[in-house]
């Protein structure tokens, strides 16, 4: 049977590049360790076991080369599992300790499973390589993994740097093909930001579509005949989806959105700030101060401190009965589309990918929830990605999307603010100086060749929009300010050995070290 | 990290403040690790850098941060400014003001045609950025730095890029091919658009965008609370000491020794009386020891034993909650 609508469901997938050889452990590298632990993996479990049942669905998940680079790094996963042992070891004292509590023992023997379970998934059903179980899930047909910038580089902001713009686009595009192994049919621009004239990049890497926010599309001029429910095709000839607001919104907010359900689990009340600090001191970072172990016993409960204890059968029920929901209400949605559209719309519905387990802990379940009833409930709405869509109304609406973006205000004012418009002189002082370096030596000596190398990743690095969004945030700003701190220096001291033809080679080779990522990378892109 | 609440309203920029004063160069950030190579005797370059105020160049660049709003940056080097005054007289000197000029160049080739029209805005001297309030979706621009003489000239340091402005509603163009009439993509995709194109309109959409926001920063603690809360709870633990390859066993569950026979349990514990049995066996299986020690547990005072972790806290925290996925 004819759906009436398509739902394309795309998980944003990045981490910063966040790795430090040099400490024998680092807070920020748990970023990684808990979203492996909270999300990668059970959204890997789901998505595998849908695909070995055969229930027929389509994801759309975006990988950043940062997050790619961290997944492969032997280092980090060696880290990794040192991390999953320790948590391990802690629900197995928590078994103990709360033996006289049911609600709480049940709690510990449920973290506990967890954890041993990951450690199984990651070490015998994966083999510590998660970007090849993702693979895998692409090879049979469920997933499609889309590219996205080197570092997740805001490109409205890059504007005046066109040889930046178009080297995290082409790096993007290169990681993507390192890790999947084919070129990349699709592409997430970092925060959603667009800026016109930057799909003629995306067409010159083979892209055939990328996602904006709504009003990317909205205000698009001639004015889109079909909204956000129909890709819009650029002056390139690239397609751009438009962000649905109305499923968007039944998920990301807190307010009316599933995730504040007074079942589902409270993120913030964990016993690494609950419990005795000696007790939990060794599972703490080096500083010794307290943080989130991933072990939290109690549920939203409501808009109170007293919280009741987390009930996750309970809860289970209520990701079920949102799943039907948020499908029934896409069912609306579409059927009243169709109707007045008379063509079937595509409803683009993208979220981070970190939303589902880490924030929103039975985010995983609700999904897996939604694939089964969208297969087996409900004839109205059938999962697509968005390439899919293209085979079934090849002919869309020529238009220019507007600039735009995710972020609040819709468009730059997250990443240009008080608290860090002072980045960009520098960045953009850094990009091109890059630039002129690249093509002073197109031919350079094996050492300069190795040293533009490196240029070009501290430029990348210190250019992810996830220093000026904790900058604005005003979280761990000190990490953030030192990382784009470190990354100047970097490149300031690279490029006078680039000068001089020489170098201090331990130094060098310590930042090499450090900053590992891309190892595929040609500095001539900026050329 | 307390995740901001979604429907909290944008910021202004803020209004005209010269933020180029403010540059970091400064900042504190934490001791960078000691490189492992670092006997090497000089200091490596990440240790001796430090932000540049400027890299000696003459030069603007403008910014868009959103349909009414501009961001410029700009540097100006002495020798520059002083050339621009060496062409005027002496009268021209007293008064002199720097300022940004704001041209409106939509669809003009400007600086080769006319702008369509230009604004003024005073600088201090310190100044080296500046947040401008266009007000105008849709059109392009470009600045100018310079000085400008009580008799109304002005004397050109520096010329932006041009940037265009993105729209703040509907476009007007309609391609008949895929014509919509006004009411129907109004009733269709209105409630998207936000309420009216204003930018206010736009802060009611949930905002996604977020970083990976860690656990455990300090706002996610319950570090700033008005009033007055706390909790009890009650842990017990047992700990002891035998021979290292003895068995231990409470409540008949094995426990594991260290290696010099000491043992610690930890148990929370509920209210009302409870007995705990403790077995010890000698390595060789021979002897055994079993100890039960009864602990009572009463409570008197407000906390309510039966709820471990019981807060009170008088009134709620509203950004406790994260809108799930953080939000700018």
């Amino acid at each position: 049977m004819e759906p009436r609508g398509l739902l394309a469901l795309v998980l944003h997938t990045h981490l910063p590049f966040v790795r430090h050889p040099e400490h024998p452990s680092f807070l920020e590298e748990r970023w990684l360790f808990e979203a492996i632990t909270e999300t990668y993996l059970p959204l890997l479990a789901r998505f595998h076991r849908l695909a070995d049942e055969r229930v027929p669905f389509r994801v759309t998940m975006s990988f950043t080369p940062p997050l790619l680079a961290m997944l492969a790094d032997e280092l980090l996963r060696t880290r990794y599992l040192r991390h999953l042992e320790a948590l391990i070891e802690l629900s197995a004292k928590e078994i103990e300790r709360t033996r006289w509590e049911p609600p709480f023992h049940r709690l510990a023997l449920f973290y506990h499973h967890r954890f041993t379970t990951a450690r199984r998934l990651y070490v015998e059903a994966y083999r510590r390589d998660l970007i090849g179980a993702f693979r895998s899930l692409s090879e049979r047909g469920v997933l499609e993994p889309i590219a996205s910038c080197a570092t997740h580089g805001y490109l409205p902001l890059m504007e005046t740097q066109p040889a930046a713009v178009r080297a995290q686009i082409r790096i993007g595009v290169a990681a993507f093909e390192h890790a999947f192994g084919r070129r990349p049919t699709g592409f997430w621009l970092p925060e959603c930001g667009y800026q016109p004239g930057h799909d003629a990049v995306l067409k010159e890497c083979g892209i055939r579509y990328f996602l904006t926010d709504a009003h990317g599309i909205l205000f698009g001029s001639p004015r889109p005949k079909y909204g956000v429910y129909a890709p819009a095709i650029c002056p390139s000839g690239v397609a751009a989806f438009g962000r649905d607001m109305e499923s968007s919104k039944s998920v990301w907010s807190a307010e009316e959105g599933y995730p504040g359900d007074f079942h589902y689990r409270e993120f913030y009340r964990d016993i690494g700030f609950d419990l005795d600090y000696d007790y939990v001191r060794p599972y703490l970072n080096g500083d010794g101060a307290r943080l989130h172990t991933g072990i939290k016993y109690y549920r939203i409960t409501g808009k109170t401190d007293d919280k009741q204890p987390y009930d996750p059968d309970r809860a289970l029920e209520q990701a079920a009965g949102h799943a039907s929901n948020f499908l029934f209400n896409r069912g609306k949605q579409a059927e009243h589309l169709s109707s007045v559209l008379g063509r079937v719309p595509i409803i683009v519905s993208p979220y981070d990918a970190e939303l589902f387990g880490h924030w929103w802990f039975e985010g995983p379940d609700w999904l897996e929830f939604v694939i089964r009833k969208a297969h087996a409930d409900q004839p109205d709405v059938r999962l697509i990605s968005p390439a899919d869509y293209f085979e079934r109304y090849p002919t869309n609406q020529a238009l220019q999307p507007s600039l735009s973006s995710w972020g609040n205000g819709g468009y730059s004012d997250v990443w240009l603010t008080g608290a860090n418009d002072w980045l960009y002189r520098h960045l953009h002082k850094m990009a091109e100086r890059m630039t002129d370096s690249a093509r002073a030596h197109r031919h350079p000596d094996p050492l300069r060749e190795r040293l533009l190398n490196q240029m070009a990743r501290e430029l990348l690095l210190a250019q992810s929009s996830d220093w000026a969004f904790i900058l604005k945030t005003q979280t761990h700003t000190a990490y953030a300010y030192r990382r784009i701190h470190d990354h100047l220096a970097r490149f300031s001291a690279l490029e006078e050995a680039v000068r001089r033809g020489r170098v201090d080679e331990g130094w060098v080779a310590g930042v090499e070290e450090k900053d590992n990522c891309f190892p595929f990378l040609d500095y001539r892109v900026y050329a | 990290m307390s995740a901001p609440a979604i429907s909290s309203a944008r910021k202004p920029p803020r209004p005209a403040a010269p933020s180029g004063t403010v540059l970091p160069i400064a900042a504190p950030y934490p001791a960078p690790p000691i490189p492992e190579h670092a006997a090497a005797g000089a200091p490596a370059p990440e240790e001796q850098y430090s932000l540049p105020a400027g890299y000696g160049d003459t030069r603007i660049v403008l910014m868009i941060k959103d349909p009414w709003w501009l961001y410029a940056y700009w540097e100006v080097q002495p020798q520059a400014e002083r050339a621009a005054r060496s062409q005027l007289t002496p009268e021209d000197i007293v008064g002199l003001q720097s300022v940004l000029r704001v041209y409106d160049v939509t669809d003009t080739a400007f600086p080769d045609q006319s702008a369509r029209r230009w604004f003024d805005i005073p600088l201090s001297g310190l100044a080296t950025s500046w947040y401008i309030h266009a007000n105008a979706p849709d059109r392009s621009f470009i600045v100018e730095i310079g000085l400008l003489t009580r008799g109304g000239r002005f004397l050109l340091l520096a010329r932006s890029n041009r940037v265009t402005t993105p729209r703040a509603g509907p476009s007007e163009v309609i391609d008949t091919a895929w014509a919509i009439d006004d009411e129907t993509f109004w009733r269709l995709f209105g409630g998207a658009v936000g309420r009216g194109s204003s930018p206010s309109g736009w802060m009611s959409a949930p905002s996604s965008a977020h970083a990976w926001l860690p656990a455990g920063t300090a706002a996610a603690r319950p570090a700033v609370v008005k009033g007055f809360w706390c909790r009890v709870n009650t842990d017990l633990v047992i700990h002891g000491a035998t021979e290292p390859r003895a068995k231990v066993s409470i409540q008949g569950r094995p426990v594991l020794l260290r290696p010099d026979g000491t043992f610690t349990i930890r148990l929370a514990v509920p209210d009302g009386a409870q007995t705990i049995t403790i077995d010890v066996t000698s390595a060789d299986g021979a002897t055994t020891r079993t100890i039960t020690p009864t602990v009572t547990l009463a409570w008197s005072g407000t906390l309510e034993p039966e709820r471990p972790a019981k807060p009170f806290r008088p009134s709620g925290k509203p950004a406790d909650r994260p809108s799930p996925g953080g939000a700018a």
